[in-house]
């Protein structure tokens, strides 16, 4: 199922400095674009990968709180919250091995890119010296992808930044927005809550819909 | 810029078992010059260095690879001169790390320390790491890109790639399509009236054209 991305060789080896000087288990960066997340660009491993997509499928986690708040956000221990702040996404992630998870903004000054997501399979919190080297990881990731889409023309996306753009979900959400007779806003918001109810994946869900072994406008059968 | 050097260096000396770090770049003329060290002691041997054009950081900006020199007490003979400094100044090792962007070195990351031989393995692969996402972010710098500019082409591009895949969602559920050959259909269309791909699938997604209003994929208008 889901690989270990490696489109980005540059953002690929900064995920793996970031879990070499902040001794974690994982790392991952997310693309977003305004408010949305737009995919995972590159990650150190497969678990780092599902944090991605659960917070793809969800629309909640420390990657979407730190690039909407445009600060570092830190859960030391997934299981025992000191805040509940994620409700669907920390038991999937718990079940994905993560046991402490770290969020922390990519952007140079006021534009902000995405984040980068550090995680560990142990509770325990990062110390002060491993936060500044994930925060300066995660500049260096802001300004790793602006060079990328500065070798291409305006109007076109970086090949290395494309690869990971979530296609199939897009096409998802057409599909279903004409099932439905709904925006495809609106038919994303649909995909996302099957996926949640289901337990699955955005993208999985997705490709069956493009598969068309899922339709919306079946009648209500539940198990397609 | 030097900032980010300095930020670069403070890094490698916290992160990696190195005593202190420099980055000497070459300046368009193509000579070498210290950017950023993490010690004025460091500096100084840096500087050194280049004025006397030997040492492990100027044969590693010449030849474009990493130069390890583990012990420096025993490079007398391979540079003297720059050997004899370095020790006074209490280094016994050091390692220097080509800065490279397509082949191209514009400079050095050198690693410097205390104790006798290199970097380990994995200290060196970060520390390559961290020397060639510096590189981007320095050839970036010298191109005078702007962080806002690129950032609004970046959204915009990705507002195309979203709103040309739903658009082709749309035509695929519409016309019994598979997605590959609603992507055809989109382009036939776009082409038969003169439209920009992108303007036609935000008309599409956005609902106000109906995707079964699209040309038949078929045999072109044109004669």
């Amino acid at each position: 199922m889901l690989g270990r991305t490696d489109g980005t060789p540059g953002l690929a080896r900064l995920c793996e400095v970031a879990v070499d000087v902040a001794a974690v288990t994982g790392a991952g960066i997310m693309l977003a674009a305004g408010d949305q997340p737009q995919g995972g660009l590159s990650s150190s491993d497969g678990v780092a990968d599902v944090i991605e997509e659960l917070q793809f499928t969800l629309g909640e986690g420390p990657c979407i709180d730190a690039h909407g708040q445009g600060s570092a956000v830190s859960e030391p221990d997934l299981a025992a919250p000191a805040v509940t702040r994620w409700p669907a996404f920390a038991p999937a992630a718990i079940e994905a091995g993560v046991r402490a998870i770290f969020g922390f903004p990519v952007r140079t000054g006021t534009v902000r890119l995405g984040a980068l997501n550090l995680y560990r399979d142990r509770p325990g919190p990062l110390s002060g010296d491993q936060h500044a080297d994930a925060l300066v990881v995660a500049d260096l990731a802001a300004l790793a992808i602006l060079a990328l889409q500065a070798t291409v023309a305006p109007g076109a996306l970086a090949a290395e930044l494309d690869a990971s753009f979530p296609a199939v979900v897009q096409q998802a959400a057409g599909m279903v927005s004409v099932q439905l007779n709904v925006t495809v806003g609106d038919a994303l918001v649909r995909l996302r809550a099957h996926a949640f109810a289901a337990g699955r994946l955005l993208s999985a869900v997705a490709e069956d819909v493009v598969a068309r072994r899922l339709a919306f406008d079946d009648p209500p059968s539940d198990v397609p | 810029m030097v900032d980010l050097l300095i930020l670069l260096n403070d890094r490698c000396v916290e992160a990696l078992d190195v005593t202190a770090a420099g980055v000497m770049l070459a300046a368009p003329g193509g000579d070498l010059q210290v950017l950023a060290s993490s010690s004025a002691a460091l500096r100084a041997v840096e500087l050194f260095e280049l004025q006397a054009e030997e040492g492990p950081c100027v044969e590693c900006y010449r030849t474009g690879e990493p130069v390890i020199a583990a012990d420096l007490t025993a490079l007398d003979r391979r540079w003297p001169r720059f050997a004899r400094r370095a020790v006074e100044a209490g280094y016994r090792s050091a390692d220097s790390l080509p800065m490279r962007l397509r082949g191209h070195t514009i400079g050095a990351l050198n690693l410097f320390r205390t104790a006798l031989g290199g970097l380990a393995a994995p200290d060196l692969t970060a520390a390559q790491a961290l020397a060639d996402v510096a590189t981007i972010a320095i050839i970036q710098h010298r191109t005078a890109i702007d962080a806002h500019i690129l950032n609004d082409q970046l959204s915009e591009a990705l507002n195309s790639r979203v709103i040309i895949e739903q658009a082709k969602g749309k035509v695929s559920q519409a016309s019994g399509l598979d997605v590959d050959q609603a992507f055809d259909r989109l382009r036939h269309h776009a082409r038969n009236h003169n439209l920009r791909l992108t303007d036609l699938c935000r008309n599409i997604a956005d609902g106000a054209l109906n995707p079964t209003a699209l040309d038949p994929l078929g045999p072109s208008r044109r004669l």
